[in-house]
C-alpha cells in the first residue's frame, strides 16, 4: 500500500493530561491491577509515565526505562523515549547506553535520528509514538494512530518488539 | 356337528391365547432391548461429553488496542487460526485488516507464522506456553 506522511501532531497538554487520567484506570482494569505501582510504573508528573521495559539476549536480561509523554495525547500517540533511569531524561551521546537495540519492522530504535525536517532526536520508530509523526515519517494509512487507542498500545508494541527483536544495549560513548 | 363345532372354536381360542402370550413375550423382550439400547445411547452420549470435555481448554484472549478481554472454551485440536477467528466473536469486536494474533505476556510474540498449528501442537512445540492470547493492531516503523 502507498505510504503517506501524516500531519504533524499538535500539542494540547491539558487534553493530554485529562486523557491520561481517563485511561490509566481503564488500562489498570484491563491488566487486573489497581495501582500503577503494582506494574512498576511511575507518574513523575501529570503528563508523564515511566514504564520499565526488559530485554533478554543470550540469557542476559537487562532493564530499560521508557518515558511516555502525553502532550498531544490521545489525538496522537504518547511521546516515547528511553531515558537515563537517574535523570529520567535522554541526552545524546552520553545516555546512548540506556537504549536497547531494537530492529523490529514495527519498532526500530534510533539513538540520534536526523529527520527530514531538520530535527535530531532519539526516535523509537513506531507508528504508536508521537516522535514518529514529529519526524514526518511516511507510513501506510492503515497503520496511522487511531484515537481509540490508549498508551497501552504503545507499551505493548515496544514490549512485543523487545520479545523478538532485542539486540542488546547500545554501546556507551 | 355342534359338539365338533364347539371343539373347533375352543381349539382356535387356545391357539389365539397362545399367540397372545407369545406376542406379549416378544413385546417384553422388545421392551428390554429398547431399555438396553436407551441405556447404551445414554452411556455413549456421556462418553462423548466426557471425551469432549477432556479435549477442551480454557482460552483467554485480550485485545490490546480496545482493552477488551474474554475467556472461552475451545477444542485442543482447534487451530490457532480458528481460535483467532472465534476470539472476535467472544470479544464482540470486528477484525481489522492490520490485526495480528500473538501471545499475551509481558513480552508478547507474534503467532502469525504458526496459525495452522493446533493448540496442542503449538503447546507441545513450545510456540506457546499457555492458552493466553492477544490481538493487536500492527504498527509501522523501521
Amino acid at each position: 500500500m502507498a505510504q503517506i506522511v501524516p500531519p504533524t501532531p499538535v500539542l494540547d497538554i491539558a487534553r493530554g493530561i485529562a486523557s491520561l487520567d481517563e485511561d490509566i484506570p481503564r488500562v489498570l482494569a484491563f491488566l487486573g491491577k489497581t495501582a500503577i505501582e503494582e506494574l512498576g510504573w511511575r507518574r513523575p508528573n501529570k503528563s508523564s509515565l515511566i514504564v520499565p521495559i526488559q530485554g533478554t539476549l543470550n540469557g542476559v536480561t537487562e532493564s530499560y526505562m521508557l518515558r511516555l509523554g502525553f502532550a498531544a495525547y490521545r489525538k496522537w500517540p504518547p511521546s516515547a523515549q528511553f531515558v537515563n533511569p537517574d535523570t529520567l531524561a535522554y541526552a545524546h551521546p552520553v545516555d546512548q547506553h540506556h537504549l536497547p537495540i531494537l530492529t523490529s519492522p514495527e519498532c526500530h530504535v534510533h539513538p540520534n535520528y536526523a529527520a527530514a525536517n531538520g530535527k535530531t532526536l532519539q526516535l523509537i520508530c513506531c507508528s504508536a509514538t508521537q516522535e514518529f509523526y514529529d519526524t514526518a515519517h511516511p507510513v501506510e494509512p492503515d497503520l496511522i494512530w487511531s484515537e481509540q487507542n490508549t498508551f497501552y498500545t504503545t507499551v505493548a508494541a515496544i514490549q512485543k518488539a523487545m520479545a523478538s527483536f532485542y539486540g542488546g544495549r547500545f554501546a556507551k560513548l | 356337528m355342534a359338539i365338533e363345532g364347539n371343539r373347533s372354536d375352543s381349539s382356535s381360542l387356545d391357539e389365539a391365547v397362545e399367540h397372545l402370550k407369545e406376542a406379549e413375550a416378544h413385546l417384553e423382550h422388545a421392551r428390554e432391548d429398547e431399555a438396553k439400547a436407551e441405556r447404551e445411547v445414554k452411556e455413549a452420549i456421556h462418553e462423548i461429553e466426557e471425551t469432549s470435555q477432556r479435549d477442551e481448554v480454557d482460552v483467554h484472549v485480550i485485545h490490546v488496542n480496545e482493552l477488551e478481554k474474554a475467556t472461552f472454551k475451545e477444542k485442543i485440536h482447534a487451530t490457532l487460526q480458528q481460535v483467532w477467528d472465534k476470539s472476535y466473536k467472544e470479544l464482540k469486536l470486528e477484525r481489522k485488516p492490520k490485526d495480528v494474533f500473538q501471545t499475551a505476556s509481558a513480552q508478547p510474540k507474534s503467532l502469525m507464522e504458526h496459525l495452522q498449528l493446533t493448540l496442542e501442537q503449538a503447546r507441545d512445540r513450545k510456540v506457546i506456553e499457555n492458552f493466553h492470547f492477544g490481538i493487536a493492531s500492527e504498527t509501522g516503523g523501521a
